[in-house]
C-alpha cells in the first residue's frame, strides 16, 4: 500500500512507499497519451491546420476550432500549452516522481491536474458557446486531462497523511 | 499484573482506537472531497453540453440577421486612428515586408470615376481572405485620402480562419484628391437558412469589370474569387496578399496596434502589402502625392511589382 508504520522498541518511523500501482500506471499512460495528441495538434497548428484527420462540416470541425481566436491564449497557441502541460505531467507521473520523497512533487502534480481541468472547462465552454464547433482531437485531450485529474486527486485522497 | 497496570494498558488502547478512528474519518473526508471535486468537474462539463443543447447563450453561427454579430458595427475610433495613421517610419522600415502576393499589371482601359482613377474592391463580410486584405487596403488608401464610416466586423464563424477581425467597407466613404474608391461587400458574415444574406450590389459597370478581370490570365487562380481589387485599371489582384492565419486570435485593437511595430509579423504582412498597393497606386496617380510615392518603403515595395508576379 502507500505507507506503513514500523515500530521498534527504540523508535516509531513512517516509511514512505510509492503510490499504488493503478495510480502510477494509469497516470503515466494518460499523460503520455495526452502528450502524443498535443504534439500532433501543435504540429498542425504550426503547419497549415488543414490536414487534421477530422470532419470539417457541421458541429465537428477541427479546423474551425484550431484556427479560431480561442486557439491562442495570451499569444501562445493553446496546442503548445497543452503540449507543455502533458510534458510536465508526464514527468510528474513518472515512476521516479511517484517515488520522490519531497511532498512538493505530489503538490505540483495535484496543482497541475487542477490547472489542466480548469483549462478544459474554459476550452469546452469556448467550443460550445463561442466557436460553435467541436474539435475531436481537442476532445480527446480534454477527456485525458479530466481522467488524469481524477486519478491524481483520488490517489492524493487515498494516500496516508504521513506519506509525501 | 496489577490493577494499575491494567488500567494504563486499557487507556492506551482507547487512545489508539480513538486515533485510528480519527485517521479513518480524515481519510473518508479526503475521499469525499476528491470524489466531490471529480463530480463537480463532470457536472460542469455535462452542464455545458446540456446548456448548449438547450440553446442557452449561443454565440453562434445559427443566428439571424437581427443579432448584433450579424452586422458590422462602426469601427472604434482607436482602431480607425491606428490603421489610418500608421507611422511613416514604420512603413518605410517594413518596405515590402512579408507580402506573399502582389497585384498583377494588366493592359486594360483606365478605370475612373469622377475624373479620378478608381479603386474597385469586391469582397464579402463572411470571407476570411477579404478580412485579411481589408487591412492593407485601408492603410494604403489612407495615404491618398480620408476614410469615414468604416465598419468593424469579423469573418464568418463557420468558414476557415473563422472570426478573423477586420473592417468593413459596407457603408464606408472615402474622400481623396487623387483617387476614388468603391468598396462592395456582397454578403453578410452570418448565414440565414444556409446562405450568407446579400449586402451590397455591384453596379452594372463594376460587375463587368469584376467579371472581365477576375479571371485568368489577369489573375492567378480561379475566376470569380474574392477579394478582388482593380487599381485604376492598371493592376488587379484576387485573394489575400498574406495568410489570414497571421491574424488568428487577434482583436481589432491588437491588429491595429501591431501595425505600428515594424518588427511584428502583422506589420510586416499588412504594412508590407500596403506599401505594395501604394506603389501600384502611385503608378495610377502619376506618382502623386510626391511625399507618399517617394517614400523609401514605397520605393522598396515597388520593386516587387513585376508583371505577372501575382
Amino acid at each position: 500500500m502507500t505507507g506503513r508504520v514500523r515500530t521498534s522498541p527504540a523508535e516509531t518511523t513512517v516509511v514512505a512507499t510509492s503510490a499504488p500501482r493503478w495510480a502510477r500506471l494509469s497516470s503515466l499512460i494518460l499523460a503520455v497519451a495526452g502528450l502524443a495528441v498535443s504534439a500532433y495538434l501543435t504540429v498542425e497548428h504550426y503547419s497549415s491546420s488543414t490536414t487534421l484527420a477530422c470532419p470539417e462540416t457541421g458541429v465537428v470541425n477541427c479546423v474551425k476550432v484550431t484556427t479560431s481566436s480561442y486557439s491562442t491564449l495570451a499569444g501562445m497557441p493553446v496546442a503548445l500549452l497543452g503540449l507543455l502541460f502533458f510534458a510536465g505531467m508526464s514527468v510528474l507521473c513518472s515512476s521516479f516522481a511517484w517515488r520522490a520523497a519531497s511532498p512538493w512533487v505530489a503538490r505540483a502534480r495535484l496543482a497541475g491536474a487542477v490547472a489542466g481541468v480548469v483549462m478544459v472547462v474554459y476550452l469546452v465552454w469556448a467550443e460550445l458557446f463561442r466557436i460553435d464547433a467541436i474539435c475531436l482531437w481537442c476532445t480527446v485531450v480534454h477527456a485525458l486531462t479530466v481522467a488524469l485529474f481524477a486519478v491524481v486527486v483520488l490517489e492524493a485522497a487515498l494516500r496516508p497523511q504521513d506519506a509525501p | 499484573m496489577s490493577s494499575r497496570t491494567r488500567d494504563k494498558a486499557a487507556a492506551r488502547e482507547r487512545v489508539a482506537a480513538m486515533r485510528a478512528e480519527q485517521a479513518r474519518a480524515a481519510r473518508r473526508r479526503r475521499v469525499l472531497l476528491a470524489g466531490g471535486s471529480i463530480g463537480v468537474v463532470v457536472v460542469l462539463l455535462v452542464g455545458l453540453v446540456v446548456a448548449k443543447a438547450a440553446g442557452v447563450g449561443s454565440g453562434g453561427s445559427a443566428g439571424s440577421t437581427s443579432t448584433p454579430s450579424a452586422r458590422a458595427a462602426a469601427a472604434s475610433t482607436a482602431v480607425v486612428r491606428a490603421v489610418t495613421g500608421v507611422p511613416q517610419a514604420t512603413l518605410d522600415k517594413v518596405g515590402a515586408g512579408s507580402v506573399q502576393a502582389v497585384p498583377r499589371k494588366v493592359d486594360a482601359p483606365a478605370l475612373t470615376s469622377g475624373g479620378k482613377p478608381k479603386v474597385l474592391y469586391v469582397g464579402a463580410e463572411y470571407c476570411p481572405f477579404c478580412a485579411a486584405q481589408r487591412w492593407p487596403v485601408v492603410v494604403a488608401l489612407s495615404r491618398f485620402g480620408t476614410w469615414s464610416g468604416l465598419g468593424q466586423t469579423t469573418s464568418a464563424s463557420d468558414d476557415v480562419y473563422p472570426d478573423t477581425s477586420t473592417l468593413s467597407f459596407h457603408g464606408a466613404a472615402y474622400a481623396s484628391d487623387y483617387l476614388s474608391f468603391t468598396g462592395v461587400e456582397t454578403n453578410r458574415r452570418t448565414k440565414v437558412n444556409g446562405q450568407y444574406p446579400k449586402l451590397d450590389r455591384l453596379t452594372a459597370a463594376d460587375s463587368k469589370t469584376f467579371q472581365t478581370y477576375d479571371q485568368p490570365p489577369y489573375i492567378t487562380g480561379s475566376a470569380g474569387g474574392i477579394p478582388f481589387l482593380d487599381l485604376g485599371g492598371s493592376y488587379v489582384s484576387s485573394g489575400a496578399s498574406f495568410d489570414p492565419q497571421l491574424l488568428a486570435g487577434m482583436s481589432h485593437r491588437q491588429i491595429a496596434a501591431a501595425l505600428a511595430d515594424p518588427t511584428s509579423p502583422v506589420a510586416k504582412a499588412v504594412d508590407g502589402s500596403a506599401n505594395v498597393l501604394t506603389a501600384a497606386l502611385c503608378e495610377v496617380t502619376g506618382q502623386q502625392p510626391t511625399a507618399v510615392c517617394t517614400a523609401p518603403g514605397v520605393a522598396a515595395a515597388a520593386t516587387t511589382l513585376t508583371k505577372g508576379a501575382s
